[in-house]
């Protein structure tokens, strides 16, 4: 079977209405994360997080307004699916208070305990972020992010010429912001949790090495067929490079995007916000291949002087 | 056809390899079955024969991560500041505690080490001063150059961490989990892992317990009352003096407190008064219930009531109050009293007469009488000398035993002891004794430490993300595998056969190099299985796009391999690249992420590359076959 068999779709040419469709999800993504922000995890903020099994099915809302009377602040309570009749019977606690681990461990199974006699509580699992390892592992993070760019920034460069590096790292950003924008959009309102944690993070940079491979392959061809079709317009060198690469582009796309549901499906609730990023980033990722990072190279080559006559119309 | 012998060679040696790293793995997954299938007899008997032998096995396994088999993760650190403060000990000044205090801020704003902090701080108050002022040791005298002394502290810092995992560690090995892992992390982190683990309080207890164990006088009675008196005018809205004048007539009555203390009136009468007169307010007695006259005890507190009774007495003009060199210390055990759980709050001496230092044994027992657990410890020659001439000077009065501030019991000396014997009792549980036990034999912790970050995951946890991973893992392989014969046919099932080929290199470069399999490392594995299709569909197409140039299936083979490598190397390296920043910053499960993803992707290139084209060129070249690309 063949998908795109001598593809000759004008990509180039449809770059301008890309570009207004790039322009108004980066508008969106940037609104969201100015105006609703992002939700960090304890991983960046600090916290507590608490997993309790029981033996009956306990409501999170008339839980968390329980809990709320023991601390001060409201804590966030969701029903956690991965255990206890199928989520059934299990809950997530997650609060930022401080003081002793056992203490406010002791206190939740307690104020449970008192309102429901019969539940037995239990404490499966728990994730404890002091305030200043969560800002440890923020500046780790940051740097993690930051030092991928570069590094990937000046092996673009390196191995190809400074547009293609140009256009590959636009390409990036726009994955990443669209990305965030989009956690920032549905956060509250997609049924799992979809705060930035060091998972998400991890999902982040592969996006990154994910959308990165999907340019270059591309931007391998472009560089291929330009030696080739010397005499050719680049326009349309580029746009032969990218059809002939569709067919890869989408079987590559199609087996990671299979596998990555195959994660958002059965890998449970620690994976489901590390895969539903990747989910998001795999079609932005390459999306952005064929639409920015290759228009941005078309239009650096157009606007530099040095390039050959003839390729330019 | 010509190097395809060294490349089979190749194939064959890397897959005997991860066969030889996998191979005890599948050994203890079927003993593991056995050990199932066995009666608890049966069982106990089988594990004796074979110790050495299932040992090994466990050991060459491949490592399941805590959050796979259950447990706890702990990173802690040592209190820096704590430990300059002893290093400084009688020598610092205010300067050094503001200088300190500065210090710890920036180290933890910008994330830099605390001791450069310090000596920069330091440094930039007063470029000439001299910090061999604060800190004297057999290396460091008063001309020692500030450079020095830096080094020198360095150097008691990696100490300080050093002895710091050899007491955890003895406290581990006490506790007995199955193959612990205690590492250093940075320059001041301990990072602490049991698996199966299923008591975290307990081990948050026993981790963090510096078992500081001493032996304090208590304040005298008759002035500790008028102190309590002084402090609940102090807190008395309506009818108190006001408090200047108070503040003065403290101030005068410090010499003779004994005769005030005997004029003054009763508390309980006070008290009485107060609940008489409802207009008059007091913040301190609705948290407190005083003690009475001629006991050591300030007070009771409930338990609901411990954090704004700390706050209230933290008022500096109160701790003024207090007797010279006393402090309030909870005592360990609440009395219960109607219904409720109450503190008292006991008033000790800040200076210990004796500390844990001079145990040299301790041992887990229950007294005779009342059959509670109690803790018997020996002293060495120069701690029972201390303790004769202790008890001996105090016959009548009481001694405070504290372990980590807290007041564990504090009898009434009835004789002198000599001997060195002492015992810690007001113990809950025969557990609670074991755990000081241990605490006191594994040695003391250099400083404090704190847990900065903990995870735990319960064992039923744990399997339902093994079971997660691995169906993620067979459905993910399915699928594609089906996706791949579908869409390239018999060219399809050779990358399904590279790919099977590649989970295998994966695992045994895992357990080659000794890498923990954690869930975010399976869907590392997962993500590669997408991915490591990637090679061969590169590949396949640029095979494609020569055959519809026309050319033999021999040339476009040829051309198709040729020419997807680059592309296939460049889109690798970059995802590498984002591996090894991952594992360098990650912690925990993000490690094992990024070591599955490098492995996958070295796994990948090496199985569609190298696997793929042997197959290719056996039939097409070798059995002058045919091979369909779709």
């Amino acid at each position: 079977m063949r998908i795109f068999e001598n593809a000759d779709f004008n990509l180039v040419e449809g770059r301008r209405r890309a570009y207004i469709l790039s322009g108004v999800l980066l508008i969106l993504s940037v609104g969201a994360i100015v105006t609703r922000g992002l939700e960090l995890g304890i991983d960046f903020r600090g916290g507590m997080e608490f997993v309790v099994e029981s033996n009956q099915f306990l409501e999170p809302t008339e839980i968390r307004t329980i809990l709320t009377s023991t601390f001060e602040t409201a804590p966030e309570v969701k029903t956690y699916s991965d255990v206890g009749a199928g989520g059934q019977n299990a809950l997530l606690i997650r609060t930022v208070s401080e003081g002793e681990t056992t203490e406010i461990q002791l206190s939740i199974v307690q104020a449970i305990v008192d309102a429901f006699p019969e539940s037995n509580p239990r404490v499966i699992k728990t994730d404890v972020v002091g305030p200043r390892f969560a800002e440890d592992l923020k500046r780790g993070s940051l740097y993690a992010v930051l030092g991928s760019l570069l590094v990937i920034f000046l092996y673009v460069m390196l191995r190809f010429e400074w547009r293609f590096g140009l256009g590959a790292v636009a390409a990036l950003f726009h994955d990443v912001l669209i990305t965030l924008g989009i956690f920032s959009l549905l956060q509250g309102i997609l049924p799992f949790s979809l705060q930035i944690d060091q998972a998400i993070i991890a999902a982040f940079l592969t996006i990154v090495g994910y959308s990165l491979n999907d340019t270059v392959v591309i931007f391998d061809r472009i560089r291929e067929y330009t030696n080739l079709f010397k005499t050719e317009p680049y326009k349309i060198v580029v746009n032969r490079s990218v059809n002939t690469t569709l067919s890869r582009t989408f079987v590559t796309s199609g087996t990671t995007l299979l596998v990555v549901a195959t994660l958002f499906t059965f890998g449970g609730e620690v994976l489901r916000g590390f895969s539903f990023a990747l989910i998001i980033g795999i079609i932005i990722g390459t999306y952005s291949s064929i639409f920015v990072a290759t228009p941005v190279v078309v239009e650096l080559h157009n606007r530099s002087g040095s390039v050959n006559k003839a390729a330019r119309r | 056809m010509q190097g395809n012998g060294f490349k089979v060679g190749a194939v064959v040696f890397f897959l005997a390899l991860s066969a030889w790293y996998l191979f005890p793995s599948l050994q203890g997954l079927s003993l593991y079955d056995r050990l199932e299938d066995m009666e608890p007899e049966e069982r106990v008997d089988y594990e004796r024969e074979n110790y050495a032998r299932i040992e090994t096995i466990k050991e060459r396994s491949l490592n399941l991560g805590l959050d796979l088999q259950g447990g706890m993760h702990t990173t802690m650190e040592v209190g820096l500041r704590e430990l300059l403060f002893q290093l400084a000990g009688d020598r610092r000044d205010d300067l050094f505690d503001q200088v300190l205090a500065a210090a710890n801020m920036r180290s933890q704003e910008e994330g830099i080490s605390l001791i450069d902090a310090f000596v920069e701080e330091f440094e930039s108050r007063d470029p000439e001063a001299s910090l061999s002022r604060y800190f004297r040791s057999e290396e460091i005298t008063r001309r020692s150059s500030n450079t020095e002394v830096t080094d020198y502290l360095r150097a008691q810092v990696t100490d300080a961490i050093g002895r710091a995992m050899q007491v955890i560690r003895n406290r581990v090995d006490r506790y007995g989990v199955t193959e612990p892992s205690i590492q250093t992390q940075g320059n001041r982190r301990i990072v602490v892992e049991l698996p199966g683990v299923d008591d975290p309080e307990r081990v948050r207890r026993l981790l963090k317990g510096t078992a500081r164990l001493e032996f304090r006088l208590m304040a005298d009675p008759g002035e500790l009352n008028s102190s309590l008196q002084r402090i609940i005018n102090y807190y008395e809205v309506d009818i108190a003096a006001p408090a200047d004048t108070m503040t003065e007539a403290s101030e005068e009555e410090d010499d003779d407190v004994t005769e005030e203390a005997d004029t003054s009136f009763d508390v309980s009468e006070l008290l009485a008064d107060t609940q008489d007169l409802e207009d008059v307010s007091n913040s301190l007695l609705d948290v407190l219930i005083p003690a009475g006259q001629g006991s050591v005890v300030f007070g009771e507190v409930s338990v609901q009531d411990t954090a704004s009774f700390n706050a209230l007495m933290a008022d500096p003009e109160v701790q003024a109050m207090l007797p010279r060199d006393i402090e309030l210390l909870y005592d360990a055990n609440p009395s219960t009293t109607v219904g409720a759980e109450y503190y008292p709050v006991l008033a000790v001496n800040v200076n210990s007469e004796l500390t844990g230092d001079v145990i040299t044994d301790a041992r887990s027992d229950f007294d005779q009488t009342t059959n509670q657990p109690l803790v018997d410890m020996e002293m060495n020659s120069e701690g029972a000398r201390i303790w004769s001439r202790l008890t001996g000077a105090n016959v009548g009065k009481n001694i405070a035993i504290v372990l980590d501030n807290v007041v564990y019991s504090y009898p009434t000396v009835i004789g002198q002891i000599s001997g060195g014997r002492s015992q810690i009792t007001g113990l809950e549980s025969q557990e609670e004794s074991d755990d000081i036990v241990t605490v006191l034999k594994s040695g003391a912790l250099p400083a404090p430490v704190e847990i900065v970050e903990e995870r735990t995951v319960g064992p039923s946890l744990g399997v339902v993300a093994r079971q997660s991973g691995l169906t993620s893992l067979l459905v993910g392989l399915t699928i594609v595998a089906l996706f791949m014969i579908f869409y390239y046919r018999a060219a399809g099932m050779v990358a399904d056969l590279a790919l099977i080929i590649n989970i295998i290199f994966i695992l045994g470069i895992l357990a080659g190099f000794n890498a923990t399999l954690t869930l975010p490392g399976i869907a590392g594995i997962v993500l590669t299985i997408g991915m490591a299709v990637d090679a061969n569909v590169l590949i396949f197409e640029r095979v494609r796009e020569e055959q519809a140039t026309g050319k033999t299936l021999k040339a476009s083979v040829d051309g198709g391999y040729g020419k997807a490598l680059s592309a296939i190397v460049d889109a690798n390296i970059t995802t590498f690249f984002v591996g090894i920043i991952l594992y360098s910053f990650g912690i925990g499960p993000i490690q094992g992420f990024a070591v599955t993803l490098m492995a996958g992707i070295l796994a990948s290139l090496f199985s569609a590359i190298v696997f793929t084209r042997i197959i290719f060129d056996y039939v097409v070249i070798g059995r002058r076959g045919s091979v369909s690309f779709g």
